[in-house]
């Protein structure tokens, strides 16, 4: 799949994880496909949740007739008989597996497929909704877009699960570009926080890599420059729960060596569950509230390629 | 290139650049200290508690080596040294802060300022409070005022320092800088003491110690009990 990523390409593709069920995932992808739109950008926006699909949900669309099991499955050939429209102008949505069982766990020739279909579609911006957990086929998802986008929530759960996550996407890469079965060995043996290598950091691990090779451990050490997953702190409460993203890029620039960039919060609020008992999309329902509002200078820092700084905040 | 905590320099721990000012080490002390603070839940599950006070303890030796102008010159040949500090510092004249390496700030154009109006109000370019404290940048209102215990504070505030950061420079009790800045003289130690806390508090607002001293001094005699 990382043959496919270095193929020239003029959309972005965008996948929003985070390890954690319920953090709101759904929500923030919905809307921020909902503002991308508003923008006279094309998005399409794909329920990669094989497991609990429910991004048609925060769009307030039902059980759609067509989702992406019956394109995994070969029920159709083409992916473009999967695409449906949300209401929303130039949104369109591809949804979410709903017999999960066969469709959970697509092979590699089945992932494959779909990512070159995703590759060839004419659009601006793909936007993935991945699964909770760290699964294989999440992480892949995650490291084959360009922007990988976290979301965490003010609490230590979350935040545990954001940072396994970065580990297993990261380590996951390291494997990736390495031949060497000894060193993938290894990698797999680190990922494990309990090994009896001593290896605590990614540091460690790229020190003993160097031990091996010293060529393989430079490469990995560009690839930790390489990867800058994305930050997004969502249900914030006061100006604490803000400041955990900035906590957090520091804490991970200190123990992974990267670059963690904060994209911005997205405040608690009710409109949130008014929106989606009312099943109408939170950007569509109350545009002005505080966090469609906060979702919309997140995308704007997105299309800037920019992140949150403090000076913005206090 | 990736480096370690271990092997960070000061400036990587504090995530300054080699040529923030003074008042970008306050802030950047008070911001660190406060992520790696034992409660912070944005370590949960990365560091132990061992790992934490240990980089606890090397902020603050980042801190008290980089707030005192002499240390940190010294330290800062040590890195060229090392090659770790390539360009030479600005003088300190034309010092302005700049913002760590890993955080560029890049404001919105003007015009696209209103799509930002969701978000929190922003500060101002603080130019004036983030000026250096450098005797020759000191402002004219002290030139031509006394250092007075309200002056004092004054002073304090401008720069961006709460009492709280001045003890943690000085290592006097915040209670007896209060009581300073307030001109309780009646609370204030012994003659040479207060001596020394005013030497110290001089030396961390970056301004006239002497002067200062000799100010103070001249008001707490004043209003002694003859
Ligand atoms: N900013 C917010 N303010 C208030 N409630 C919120 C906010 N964000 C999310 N929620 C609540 O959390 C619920 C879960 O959100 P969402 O379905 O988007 O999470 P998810 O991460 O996609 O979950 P899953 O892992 O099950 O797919 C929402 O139904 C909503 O009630
Ligand atoms: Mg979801």
């Amino acid at each position: 799949m990382i043959e496919i990523q270095d193929a020239l390409r003029k959309k972005e593709i965008w996948a929003i994880g985070g390890g954690k069920g319920g953090i709101g995932k759904s929500l923030i992808t919905g809307n921020v496909g909902i503002c991308l739109a508003r923008l006279k950008k094309k998005v399409l926006l794909v329920d990669a949740d094989l497991g609990g699909a429910n991004l048609h949900t925060t769009l307030g669309i039902g059980v759609p007739e067509m989702t992406l099991s019956d394109f995994l499955n070969r029920r159709v050939e083409n992916i473009q008989d999967v695409i449906i429209k949300t209401g929303v102008p130039n949104l369109s949505l591809i949804s979410g597996a709903q017999d999960f069982l066969d469709a959970a766990n697509p092979n590699f020739a089945q992932k494959t497929r779909l990512l070159r279909h995703l590759e060839a579609i004419d659009v601006d911006y793909i936007l993935l909704d991945l699964g909770a957990g760290t699964s294989f086929n999440i992480l892949d998802f995650f490291l084959f877009s360009d922007h990988g986008i976290l979301v965490v929530l003010p609490e230590p759960t979350a935040i545990e699960n954001a940072y396994r996550f970065i580990k297993s996407a990261f380590y996951r890469r390291f494997r990736k570009v390495v031949t060497h079965q000894g060193i993938k060995d290894l990698i797999d043996a680190a990922m494990d926080q309990k090994n009896t290598m001593g290896i605590r950091t990614p540091f460690d691990l790229i020190e003993r890599v160097k031990q091996m090779e010293q060529e393989v451990g430079e490469i990995l050490e560009l690839e930790v420059l390489k990867f800058k997953p994305k930050l997004i702190v969502n249900q914030v409460r006061t100006k604490n729960d803000i400041q955990i993203g900035f906590s957090m890029k520091s804490a991970c620039r200190k123990y992974f060596g990267i670059d963690l960039e904060y994209l911005g919060y997205v405040e608690y609020d009710d409109s949130v569950w008014q929106s989606i008992r009312s099943k109408r999309p939170l950007a569509v329902e109350y545009p002005f509230s505080r966090p469609a509002r906060c979702i919309e200078r997140i995308v704007h820092n997105l299309l800037r390629k920019e992140q949150l700084t403090a000076s913005m905040l206090f | 290139m990736v480096k370690k905590i271990d092997d960070m320099n000061f400036y990587e721990l504090l995530e300054i650049s080699p040529a923030a000012g003074t008042q970008d080490v306050h802030r950047a002390y008070d911001r660190v200290r406060r992520i790696y603070d034992p409660n912070s839940i944005a370590l949960y599950s990365l560091f132990t508690p061992e790992e934490t006070a240990r980089i606890r303890l090397r902020i603050e030796d980042a801190y008290r080596t980089l707030v005192y102008e002499e240390s940190r010159k010294e330290y800062n040949r040590m890195l060229k040294e090392r090659n770790e500090l390539p360009e030479p510092e600005p003088p300190a004249s034309k010092r302005r802060p700049v913002p760590a390496a890993s955080a560029p700030v890049q404001r919105p154009p003007g015009p696209d300022r209103a799509e930002y109006r969701a978000a929190p109000p922003q500060t101002p370019p603080l130019d004036d409070l983030m000026a250096p404290v450098a005797p020759a940048a000191e402002p004219a209102a002290s030139a031509t005022t006394e250092f007075n215990g309200p002056a004092i504070k004054a002073l304090r505030e401008r720069a961006g320092l709460t009492i709280r950061n001045i003890a943690d420079m000085t290592k006097i009790g915040s209670r007896y800088l209060e009581y300073i800045e307030a001109e309780h003289f009646g609370k204030l130690p012994a003659r040479p003491y207060l001596r020394g806390f005013l030497l110290l508090y001089a030396q961390a607002l970056g301004c006239d110690s002497e002067r200062m001293i000799a100010d103070y001094l001249k008001r707490y005699e004043a209003a002694k009990p003859k």
